[in-house]
């Protein structure tokens, strides 16, 4: 199939600035977590639930250690493709883990928490790309619901380059095909907090991905900031009716 | 990708916020055995135009692309008209398999204007043959033509759901179908309708039951008013009065899971199939587990391949295996009895027993004894193209009359290849002319392959037929340059130049102005294209300063641009005897780059600090304008450098050059560099009737080697610089050193007939043995070993600096490290790059994209490499028939040396004309059984044709009567030689 055919439309049939169908809820699971959501970006599709702040079992010991943010991301073998490859992937997901942490840590007010655990565990339905963005948009949601302070949100969504053609939100081909980068913004600013890129792409071009890239953020944060108000409504009207 | 995916159902649609609908492909994908259910989305949208120009609509629904273009409507608002069936006004629409098999006819500037391509066609053509995708799609940016590609499957309208238990060629019809049912509608009110070609029966029935106007190809064909031109176009499987008698029958192919199965389990193997060209029954195919390549010998086991065919092959037993053949064969020899040698049906060995048999093979081939051979199982990529080749006169009923078409032979000019059926009406009327056809299929019940005729180029012999003919051949891009390509030229035309402004931009602030140094260019005489100059000046400290300055052909030749991609294309520029085919267009070869004397040109220069020794003190490089003071021939420069009156600076900076060339030159052959030889003539045509005159052979002056050591420095001094900048993609040039096994025979004969040998350690080594073989009885001995040599030499590449380790990158044949072309841009591709590369290491601008990408690169070497490899041959092909035409009218005697041998027949060279051929034994003897061939001592022994016995042996001096002879079956004429 061609990834971008010269009548400019792409493999699932997008133009190159579209995304994927988006849809996302929170407060999925509150009986078994502090904080919740759902996100499907495409067919990649996620659940993520947030626990904390607790007390941090450690904090005796160590009374100023301040990396108190933990997350996990667990695959069940139906998801990955080549069922066997789970092993390999392992180490994928350590380091996907890594990038979440370090970009969450700049967010929350961490100073709020002190010597308390905020764990976030990540449960993947179904992957076609763009993965990690779709763990750091549940992410944000998820932190939101558990009402942790955040200093604003971080939408994330992938760009790919095709020749000179920025790609917006890759699918699972796309990805395999193409050099891409993945960009995590700050609520409607162009301030970027993740910055991914492990291919090669040419200095020239990533100006007009990140422009892309960066609308593509703000129009996710858009639908992400439509369902909080949505679920802060709902459950407004609950207590009213009270 | 070696997964096999089928689409098995749609699911229900879901609709979005932004207009789209999203539903979702469901596809098994089948790998290692094992299937997998993939889930992918699809988008539905409806700005998907119908790009007709008399839609009143569409250009209210459509998007811009990342560039901010919007599509352009090419479908003519008054498209052919047909009257007869009732079909008027008309659009086409193909379906897959007329686009596969007919693509000759579709390209064809005869008829097929404003066509539909159904996204879903293209898409299985995509899969089935990337080659024609490619053609389908130049199409499509071929403004006369007018093709669009119509995406059905994104368009809401004419997406359809695949039904339960559908069949894919089904389910692919029905969009197909959809497609013409939509347009038929949509063009309702603008009086057009939309014809939809197929020639599957299934198809058109249910075509013509859903109203939808359908013909085949060869009913639509009748149709038009020049339908007796296209008739013949039309390929052979669709006439479907083609009856063929049942001649042979190949063994079939195996199935492509048996095939996968076997390449991976190490039972069968995978590799490109080179036909020899001296028994067409012959191949070999290089296969990477085996030291050498494995035979394939016979009909039955080449088994249908084309020479240059991916095939895939499987050894054969023990017992089959062979020698080599030291016998030629050709079509005319060949009767119904090589058929006779039936392999056995199928020969049934188990997969272990195969992997012995491998090993014995690799055993086999260390020794010298019997060859392991192998048949051909499965065909995985043809190399199939246009053949041009003519009637067989044998094969056309002469008294048959009437216009029914009738089966033919042709025979190609290529000898490797097998003769084609085709079927024409005109067989008459193209008898004795060059005809170009098209290879259709190659059913294993037919012993020849079918094809279908395309067009004439004229009569055989006539100059124009003959070189369209070569270069068709040899797969030349020749037509003229198109309309987007010239639209990237300097609007200024000839009119264009060096702006007088030297701050006029960012760019030219850049530049050096070097028009005071005193610059000249030396080259053939009447060379038009002078892609380099040089200059010479004494510095004050007693070294150097030497300039090399290459015409700036990346000042106007911008990545990305259609006279980019035309240039990459071409990959470099073509010259035949009376005819040069150019990368770039005239305007810049001949004249905007072209470094004329006496005015200010832009160039990229090379500057060196050499010292007495002419070892680099320093090197600089730097884009500048220089002005040529003259541009002197070989034979003009040394003239003036040799009369010892000429005083000026601009001599004396010659002398300088020539001076420091020779000390290069001596550097260079020190250090190991080949002096090889190649039998090179040139022919003279007389000026006034383009008649070839006479052949010589080319004469080397010290002017030719002052230009060519410099050239030689600045390409290793530009090739370390890119690199340095670029350690992955630099454009580079190597040329790797030949195997021993290629000096084998060669040795092998120099040690019994003259008790000499060739060293192969080194180039070095290799250089200085040469050097000894003289045999001071015949002074041309060593030149005639020189040219065998050249013949076991690994040819030089073009490759990406990434896909080599460094000590790989070695030139073998000029000694030095690292190589690269960078001097003659105007007539080669790999030169433009290494230009665009150098300035970007130096700061000049930013280097495109695509030549920082490894595999962009990798796929412009392998383009270059082959453009190449083609140009030399044509270039050869050219000099051989002009050459021929010469000898037509002077018949000679002449010296010749016998340079191969085999049982039945000797190969002569003759060096006057650079040209060899093979004297048969039938020519050499009346009595063909008393001759005996003695394969140990490379010797012949027959009774002439005067009753004598005579030997003779290779490397043998003889005397030889050149004619030229029209071969009666290819039309070629070539060198006929008699022994005298
Ligand atoms: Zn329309």
């Amino acid at each position: 199939m061609e990834v971008y055919s010269p009548e400019g439309l792409r493999a699932d049939g997008r133009r190159w600035n579209e995304v994927r169908n988006f849809k996302c809820h929170i407060n999925t699971h509150q009986n078994s977590s502090d904080g919740s959501s759902y996100v499907e970006m495409g067919n990649t599709k996620v659940v993520c639930l947030v626990s904390g702040p607790m007390e941090s079992p450690s904090s005796g010991r160590k009374p100023n250690s301040s990396s108190n943010l933990t997350v996990s991301i667990s695959m069940p073998s139906f998801v990955s493709n080549s069922r066997k490859k789970f092993k390999k992937n392992d180490k994928r997901i350590q380091e996907l883990c890594i990038f979440l942490v370090k970009t969450f840590e700049q967010i929350v007010i961490m100073k709020n928490y002190p010597r308390t655990i905020i764990s976030i565990s990540i449960v993947v339905l179904s992957q076609d790309g763009g993965l990690l963005p779709s763990c750091v948009n549940a992410i944000t949601l998820a932190l939101i619901d558990a009402g942790i302070s955040m200093y604003d949100y971080v939408s994330s969504i992938n760009v790919g380059l095709y020749d000179t053609t920025p790609l917006l939100d890759l699918n699972h081909l796309e990805e395999n095909d193409l050099s891409f980068l993945t960009l995590g913004v700050v609520g409607k600013s162009e301030k970027i907090s993740l910055l991914l890129l492990e291919d090669k792409l040419s200095l020239d071009n990533l100006e007009k991905l990140l422009a892309i890239g960066i609308v593509g953020c703000h129009r996710i944060r858009d639908i992400m900031d439509q369902e909080i108000r949505r679920h802060g409504n709902l459950r407004l009207s609950k207590i009213t009716n009270k | 990708m070696s997964a096999i995916e089928t689409a098995v159902s749609g699911n229900p649609k879901k609709r979005l916020s932004s207009g789209l609908t999203v539903t979702q492909k469901v596809f098994v994908r089948s790998r290692n055995g094992g299937a997998t259910k993939v889930v992918r989305e699809h988008y539905l949208r409806n700005d998907i135009p119908c790009l007709s120009k008399s839609c009143k609509r569409c250009p209210n629904i459509v998007k811009a692309n990342a560039q901010g273009e919007f599509p352009n409507f090419v479908l003519e608002t008054d498209p052919l008209f047909l009257k007869n069936g009732k079909i008027g006004k008309h659009y086409l629409i193909l379906d897959t398999n007329i686009i596969l098999s007919a693509i000759d006819l579709i390209e064809s500037n005869l008829s097929f204007y404003d066509v539909i391509i159904p996204q879903t066609a293209l898409e299985e053509v995509r899969n089935k043959s990337f080659p024609i995708y490619l053609r389908v799609r130049a199409l499509c940016k071929n403004e006369e033509k007018r093709f669009i590609v119509f995406h059905n499957e994104f368009k809401e309208e004419t997406f359809l759901n695949r039904n339960k238990d559908e069949s894919i060629n089904d389910y692919n019809d029905r969009l197909i179908r959809e497609v013409a049912k939509f347009y038929a509608k949509h063009l309702s009110d603008v009086g057009i309708n939309v014809v939809l070609l197929t020639n599957d029966r299934n198809n058109l029935s249910k075509a013509l039951n859903e109203n939808i106007i359908t013909k085949t190809l060869s009913d639509y064909v009748e149709l038009l008013p020049n339908a007796d031109e296209l008739r013949d176009l039309v390929p052979s499987e669709f006439s479907n009065d083609f009856s063929r008698p049942n001649e042979v029958s190949y063994p079939e192919y195996f199935s492509t899971s048996r095939i996968n199965g076997g390449i991976k389990n190490g039972t069968l193997y995978q590799g490109s199939i080179t036909i020899s060209s001296y028994n067409f029954l012959e191949g070999s195919v290089s296969v990477p587990s085996l030291p050498k390549p494995l035979l394939v010998i016979g009909r039955e086991n080449l088994n249908r391949a084309f020479n240059g065919d991916l095939c895939v092959v499987e050894l054969l037993p023990r017992d089959k295996w062979r020698k080599p053949s030291s016998t030629i064969v050709d079509d005319e020899v060949i009767n119904k009895n090589d058929v006779a040698d039936n392999e056995d049906n199928e020969i049934i060995i188990s997969d272990q027993e195969r992997r012995l048999l491998t090993q014995e093979a690799i055993e086999a081939q260390n020794s010298k004894e019997i060859q392991p051979t192998g048949r051909v199982v499965g065909i995985i990529k043809r190399s199939w193209r246009l053949y041009v080749g003519q009637i067989a006169p044998n094969s056309i009923n002469q008294s048959h009359t009437g216009n029914a078409p009738k089966s033919c032979f042709v025979i190609l000019m290529d000898r490797t290849l097998p003769k084609i059926r085709i079927r024409t009406r005109r067989a008459k009327e193209l008898q004795g002319k060059r005809i170009v056809i098209g290879v259709d299929s190659w059913p294993s019940t037919s012993k020849y392959p079918e094809g279908h005729f395309v067009r004439t180029l004229g009569e055989i012999e006539s100059a124009e037929a003959e070189t369209e003919a070569l270069l068709l051949e040899h797969d030349v891009e020749y037509s003229p340059f198109s309309k987007n390509v010239l639209d990237c030229l300097p609007k200024e035309g000839h009119d264009w130049k060096v702006p007088v402004d030297l701050q006029a931009d960012e760019f030219i602030k850049k530049r050096k102005d070097l028009r005071d140094k005193l610059v000249c260019s030396i080259d053939p005489p009447g060379c038009v294209d002078i892609d380099d100059a040089l200059h010479a000046v004494k510095l004050p400290n007693g070294n150097y300063e030497v300039g090399v300055h290459i015409a700036d052909v990346t000042n106007f030749v911008k990545s990305g641009t259609a006279l980019d991609h035309e240039g990459a294309n071409r990959g470099t520029s073509v010259y035949l005897v009376d005819k040069r085919i150019d990368m770039l267009p005239m305007l810049l070869g001949t004249d905007l780059c072209s470094l004329k004397p006496y005015v200010d040109r832009f160039a990229f220069s090379v500057l060196w600090e050499l010292d007495e020794n002419a070892d680099i003190v320093n090197v600089n490089f730097t884009k500048s304008i220089i002005k040529s003071r003259e541009a002197f021939s070989y034979e003009q420069a040394q003239l003036r450098i040799d009369n010892p009156s000429q005083k000026d600076d601009l001599t004396e900076g010659m002398r300088v050059l020539l001076k420091l060339s020779k000390i290069l030159k001596q550097k260079r052959l020190d250090a190991g560099a080949l002096n090889l030889a190649s039998p090179e003539v040139k022919v003279y045509m007389d000026s006034e009737t383009a008649d070839p005159g006479e052949v010589e052979i080319k004469k080397l002056l010290d002017t030719n080697s002052l230009v060519e050591e410099f050239m030689l420095l600045a390409n290793i001094s530009v090739a370390r610089k890119i690199y340095d900048a670029f350690p992955q993609t630099a454009m580079l040039r190597r040329h790797a050193p030949p195997p021993a096994t290629n000096f084998e025979t060669l040795n092998n004969m120099l040690t019994i007939r003259k008790k000499m040998y060739v060293s192969l350690e080194s180039s070095k080594a290799l250089a200085d043995s040469l050097d000894r073989c003289v045999d001071p009885e015949d002074p041309y001995f060593n030149t005639l070993l020189r040219i065998m040599v050249t013949r076991c030499m690994m040819a030089a590449e073009y490759f990406s600096s990434g896909s080599y380790s460094y000590p790989e990158f070695r030139h073998y044949g000029l000694a030095v490290d690292i190589y690269t072309h960078f001097t003659s841009p105007i007539r080669r591709y790999c030169d433009v790059v290494a230009h665009r590369q150098l300035a970007a290491a130096i700061g000049y601008e930013t280097l495109d994209p695509s030549h920082r990408d490894k595999n962009k690169m990798e796929l412009i070497v392998r383009n270059i490499n082959k453009r190449h490899r083609n140009a030399q041959f044509a270039g050869r092909a050219s000099i051989e028939y002009y050459v021929g035409q010469v000898m037509r009218n002077n018949e000679s005697k002449q010296e010749g040396y016998i340079i191969k041998i085999f049982s039945n027949g000797i190969v002569v060279l003759v060096p006057k004309f650079g040209v060899e051929s093979l004297i048969k034994l039938d020519q050499l003897s009346n009595d063909a059984n008393t001759s005996e061939f003695d394969e140990n001592n490379y010797s012949l022994k027959f009774k002439d044709t005067n009753g004598k016995m005579r030997t003779v042996h290779i490397f043998d001096k003889c005397e030889v009567e050149v004619k030229s002879k029209l071969d009666e079956a290819t039309g070629k004429r070539r060198a006929q030689l008699i022994l005298v």
